[in-house]
């Protein structure tokens, strides 16, 4: 490790009833990998779109190379040398990956783009880093994966001296996540200093040299990784030990009879020949890599996209298991599934609409007579669920906009009980949601199910999957690669599972 | 993984140009008149500015966005213009640059009403297209005449006659200008910034912004480069038109939008090329000048270009979903 | 200011509409007090009024497409088309009079659906869609006229002059009433019923809605035809207070319609309508264009002052939506 590149101090950023940033404290040295940790929410991305310009700074100073610098737009930033690679991709899918790389920058000869300098460019970067991709390719025609390799290539073209890392590795293969950190020793080496933001443990033990955890827009402490424990850091993370032990054995007894059977469902790259079965009562966890074809799956069973094949069964009002055809979400919701988004604003509920209009919204039939609206019934069922979820809402006449994620879900889970909904889908039912919160969520998922409802949880984090399933279905890049009960999963045995189909 | 080579015929430019030579023929065989050389002039010289527009808005909708103020802003600079040389004996050479400088001008500001304060596309020029239809109509209450009368020097820019001037005997100069900017302006969207950015304002928007690209800048531009080919439009509109009634304009656009969409521009945005607008716009004028050829009322042509449109749009958004 | 939005009346009735009406009510007086006798007060409510009438239901129907996120242009060129065509029907073809009437909102409805269709079945952006319209209307009016202008009856046409009765009966203001009648209707399906939540929920996020299990595209459909059908009406009034339609007009009334609709708060983003504003945003649009005219100035005026207003209305929705966010 040398000198110190990048400090910043006491750093304050508030949004409009948000205190985003509370004097926070970070360092970067030439040389290190420096990892950043805390929760969603936590804080990490946006500190890092302050460093890069995205954001201004209410108060605090940024220090690099020994001087104050404050940047007013990532082009700033990139010129002065500190580049940031994103967690959410960010390219432009009809332009070619030389032509991607280059944006912004683009060599010229007199009026003319050099495409070709720019190809041979990309080329070499490409050569430095051992992947191949053509650079005349379109972005759009590449795996995520590949698209997120283009994206680090990018970031080492602009000379970088500081570049962070926001998530890369949540999207990659275990060969590529390898490579990424090869090509990250690589720039250590060079005495580059690097921001690594991750929320895998065992990531962090392997590449990094130094924590910094923060927690609620707080600043939290720095360790030196060598010397502290992945207790030590989830400590941190965490503030208090809230995560319970992991489920021993499942809930669901024996008898319990299956509710829901999909066979051999097909629909796209990302599903391909999935089967499982649901039984009533029962949390079952959907585990994997992001891109492994989880929400892709439940968007076909919701029949929120279109599926190529397969056969769905559903457990009628005789108990007895009825195949069904779904092609559409309003199929999937007549007979009685509902699915729970991880993106809430835009896929889950409309947020400039009131917690009454969201909770009532697939069910307005019971809520019309004739082509009316009974809105003191609407109000009368929202303010039960108000209560029943202990949905903190100054009324039932709030927007939804207004609350918080934790909030917001429970809105969503209403609107599906309301509608009496024995299956739920709740793809990453926490993401965005703060950690008080979580645990009400799955408090209020473990009473859905002691009350029969059956649950669909799909998740990446580990510790919710192995808190919540009663068993775990595994996918691996839109295939089914393991389905195990609670009582024999281990963190290992699922990560394995999860990168089986790879190499 | 390895590119695949596009075959040429599942290129739709190519298909249109077949398109266009399989219509071409189709009048020819009905229609005897439609077959001589003075019907190929005729056209080609009202095809000039609906080209130039066409030029212009292929930009715009590149970026998924619209100019809908182009016909009647066409015709409220060549009014203006035209004022200016009989009225105020303005030399005409002064006149074609106040077209340009007038296009380039309402170019800017819808250019900032969208790209800076962030009014829908559709509306903002909406708005500028009745502003500009109420320009042209408050500088001239009475149809009036356009820049020059028949025989001005500046109709040879685009009809070079030799010898006697019978028609047989002018050549459609014009047409060479057009290849010339369609060429010049295919190397602008393929090989420039300001191309290349225009693409990736339509692809994403965001992205773009993040790579430091000044986006607002281009986004303006785009509507600026619109503004100075309506501005260039103006100039070969008055110099087929001898009389232009205040007010008209409303639709002319039409033409020239339907002309790049037939042409192969993405309805969303993020793909299209000059060399399709030039092609597609053909479509359009053969529509416009055969249909009466072969009897049929020219008010057809406008019910067959609003079909056209929509079933050159319906055509981009299957092709988006087989994808 | 903050007391006052507040205070439970302004709330009940909303801030943006009391303003909405003392500028009308300025307007007025600005108008009279500038124009003295060149604004005689009754002749021009009166003239105001018959404007109101069609620019009204042109306002009200773009409401619900607007509310969906949507838009319509194509509703002025297709009003004159339905107005022309069944006239003509009427005039040329012998056609009753109440039978060309229900043909001239039958074709508005048609106009409406086809709309709707293509944006809600067949992806196709809806100003696109509008674009087509808006030609095809004006080309199949053309045609079906041989570009002819159609006069429908004077008053004084013993068989078929009762029909200008919808809008005044012995000076009598029946429009008015029809116009509030179908206004506080069309307020009623926004906010009352299934339809109009659904409406005004999927214009504000079509998707989550789309996975609550709710047909999307049928109600976003629905919106486009009763703005079609809104149309078609618009039409018959035009006519009952003109008599003379013009093929290959009508452009300027679209702005003029969503400038009422924009002005009265009904967000172009979608999802946030109002149907008491896009009533005083009409009334204000109108009294606009007899103040024009009473100035001495042109149709030229009319259509730049329109078309700035409608900047002006959008950019101050959409600066507030950012803020919002």
């Amino acid at each position: 490790m040398g000198e110190v590149i990048l400090t910043m101090k006491d750093i304050d950023k508030s949004f409009p009833g948000v205190h985003a940033l509370d004097h926070v404290n970070f360092e970067v040295k030439r040389g290190e990998v420096h990892a950043l940790m805390g929760e969603n929410g936590a804080g990490k991305s946006t500190l890092m779109k302050v460093l890069t310009g995205i954001y201004q700074k209410d108060s605090g100073s940024i220090t690099y190379k020994g001087k104050e610098v404050a940047f007013h737009n990532t082009r700033e930033a990139q010129d002065a040398g500190i580049v940031i690679v994103h967690q959410e991709l960010n390219m432009v899918g009809d332009l070619t990956v030389a032509q991607n790389i280059f944006i912004g920058r683009e060599p010229r000869k007199g009026f003319r783009i050099d495409d070709k300098k720019m190809i041979e460019d990309s080329k070499k970067l490409f050569q430095d880093l051992h992947i191949e991709i053509d650079p005349r390719e379109k972005m759009n025609n590449l795996t995520v994966g590949k698209q997120q390799m283009c994206e680090i290539a990018k970031a080492i073209s602009h000379k970088a001296e500081v570049i962070i890392f926001d998530e890369p590795s949540a999207a990659l293969t275990e060969k590529e996540i390898a490579d990424l950190f090869e090509i990250i020793k690589d720039l250590r080496s060079k005495n580059l200093g690097i921001v690594y933001i991750s929320h895998r443990m065992d990531e962090i033990k392997v590449i990094t040299d130094r924590v910094t955890v923060m927690r609620d827009g707080g600043y939290v402490g720095t360790l030196i990784t060598a010397e502290s424990t992945k207790e030590d850091i989830i400590n941190m993370m965490v503030g208090r030990v809230i995560y319970e032990d992991p489920k021993q054995h499942s809930m669901v007894p024996p008898n319990a009879p299956v509710v829901l059977k999909v066979e051999h469902l097909n629909a796209g790259k990302m599903v391909q020949d999935v089967s499982f079965e649901l039984r009533k009562g029962e949390i079952l966890g959907f585990s994997g890599l992001m891109g492994a074809g989880r929400t892709e799956t439940a968007r076909a069973l919701f029949g929120a996209d279109p599926k190529e094949s397969g056969k769905i069964s559903i457990m009628g009002k005789d108990g007895q298991l009825h195949e069904v055809t779904i092609n559409s979400p309003q199929d999937a919701v007549k007979y009685g599934i509902g699915y729970l988004s991880e993106d809430r604003r835009r896929y889950g509920c409309v947020v400039q609409k009131s917690v009454t209009e969201n909770t009532t919204l697939a069910t307005m039939e019971e809520f019309t007579s004739g082509l009316v609206i009974q809105k003191g019934k609407e109000k009368q069922v929202t303010e039960k669920y108000i209560q029943e979820l202990a949905t903190k809402t100054p009324s039932a006449d709030q927007l939804v906009v207004n609350l918080s994620g934790g909030n917001q879900q429970k809105v969503v889970i209403a609107k599906w009980l309301t509608r009496n909904s024995e299956i739920l889908i709740f793809d990453e039912p926490t993401r965005g949601i703060d950690v008080g919160a979580k645990n009400e969520i799955y408090k209020l998922m473990n009473r859905l199910a002691a009350e029969g409802k059956s649950i669909i949880m799909i998740s990446s984090e580990m510790t919710e999957v192995l808190r919540m399933s009663d068993r775990i279905i595994i996918m691996c890049e839109g295939k089914v690669t393991g389905d195990i009960d609670i009582s024999e999963a281990t963190q290992e045995s699922i990560m394995d599972k999860a990168t089986r189909n790879i190499n | 993984m390895t590119r695949k080579k596009k075959s040429i015929l599942s290129d739709q430019r190519f298909i249109v140009l077949l398109v266009v030579i399989i219509l071409a023929g189709i009048f020819s065989i009905l229609s005897k008149e439609f077959r001589q050389y003075t019907t190929l002039l005729s056209m080609l010289d009202f095809s000039y500015y609906d080209l130039l527009m066409a030029i212009g808005v292929t930009f715009p909708l590149i970026t998924g966005g619209v100019d809908l103020s182009i016909g009647t802003g066409m015709v409220c600079y060549a009014l203006i213009a035209g004022t200016m040389v009989r009225s105020h004996g303005c030399p005409v050479l002064v006149a074609m640059l106040l077209c340009v400088v007038l296009g380039v001008l309402i170019g800017l500001l819808n250019g900032v009403l969208i790209g800076v304060m962030n009014l829908p596309p559709f509306l903002a020029t909406l708005c500028t297209c009745m502003i500009t239809r109420g320009l042209g109509s408050l500088y001239s209450a009475t149809p009036w005449p356009t820049l020059t009368q028949e025989g001005g020097w500046f109709h040879s820019i685009f009809k070079l006659t030799i010898g006697t001037g019978r028609s047989a005997d002018r050549y459609p100069l014009g047409f060479l200008w057009m290849i010339l900017l369609v060429l010049l302006m295919e190397f602008v969207l393929n090989h420039t910034k300001f191309g290349r950015y225009t693409i990736a304002i339509g692809s994403n928007k965001e992205a773009a912004a993040l790579s430091g690209i000044n986006v607002k800048f281009y986004h303006v531009m785009v509507y600026v480069v619109c503004g100075l080919f309506t501005g260039l439009a103006s100039i070969a509109y008055a110099a087929v038109t001898p009389t232009v009634q205040p007010g008209t304009g409303a639709g002319l656009e039409m033409d020239a939008i339907g002309g790049v969409f037939v042409g192969g521009v993405a309805a969303s945005g993020g793909y299209g090329s000059v060399l399709g607008t030039f092609v597609g716009i053909f479509v359009i004028m053969l529509l416009k000048t055969g249909l009466p050829y072969i009897g049929l009322q020219a008010n057809w042509q406008q019910i067959i270009t609003g079909i056209v449109l929509i079933v050159a749009v319906l055509i981009d958004i299957l092709k988006e979903k087989k994808r | 200011m903050e007391k006052l939005k507040q205070n439970p009346i302004v709330k009940k009735l909303g801030l943006n509409r009391i303003l909405l009406v003392c500028i009308l009510v300025l307007m007025f007086a600005a108008f009279k007090v500038v124009l003295g006798s060149k604004f005689p007060v009754m002749d021009s409510i009166r003239s105001t009024l018959n404007y109101v009438y069609f620019l009204g239901f042109l306002s009200l129907g773009v409401t619900f497409v607007i509310a969906t996120g949507g838009i319509d242009f194509s509703i002025g060129p297709v009003m004159f088309c339905c107005a022309l065509i069944s006239g003509y029907c009427m005039v040329s073809y012998g056609v009753p009079c109440p039978v060309a009437m229900i043909l001239c909102v039958l074709i508005g409805l048609a106009f409406g659906t086809f709309n709707g269709w293509m944006v809600s079945y067949m992806s196709v952006p809806p100003f696109i869609i509008s674009m087509a319209s808006m030609n095809i209307a004006k080309g199949i009016a053309s045609v079906f006229t041989k570009t002819q202008s159609v006069s429908w009856p004077q008053s004084s046409d013993p068989v078929n002059g009762w029909f200008r009765n919808i809008v005044s009966y012995n000076g009598f203001p029946v429009g008015l009433i029809i116009f509030l009648a179908v206004a506080v209707l069309c307020g009623f399906i926004l906010f009352n019923t299934k339809p109009g939540r659904y409406i005004l929920c999927l214009g504000s996020n079509s998707e989550a809605v789309r996975l609550s299990g709710v047909n999307t595209r049928k109600w976003r459909m629905l919106a486009y035809m009763i703005c079609g059908f809104l149309v078609g009406i618009a039409a018959l009034f035009f006519v009952a207070t003109y008599t003379t339609v013009q093929p290959g007009y009508g452009d300027q009334y679209n702005n003029e319609a969503i400038a009422g609709c924009v002005m009265g708060g009904t967000s172009m983003v979608g999802g946030l309508a109002s149907v008491g504003g896009t009533v005083i945003g009409v009334f204000i649009i109108s009294l606009l264009q007899q103040g024009i005219m009473a100035f001495g100035l042109g149709k030229g005026q009319q259509m730049i002052i329109t078309g700035i207003i409608v900047i002006v209305a959008v950019y101050v929705d959409v600066s507030a939506r950012r803020r919002k966010n």
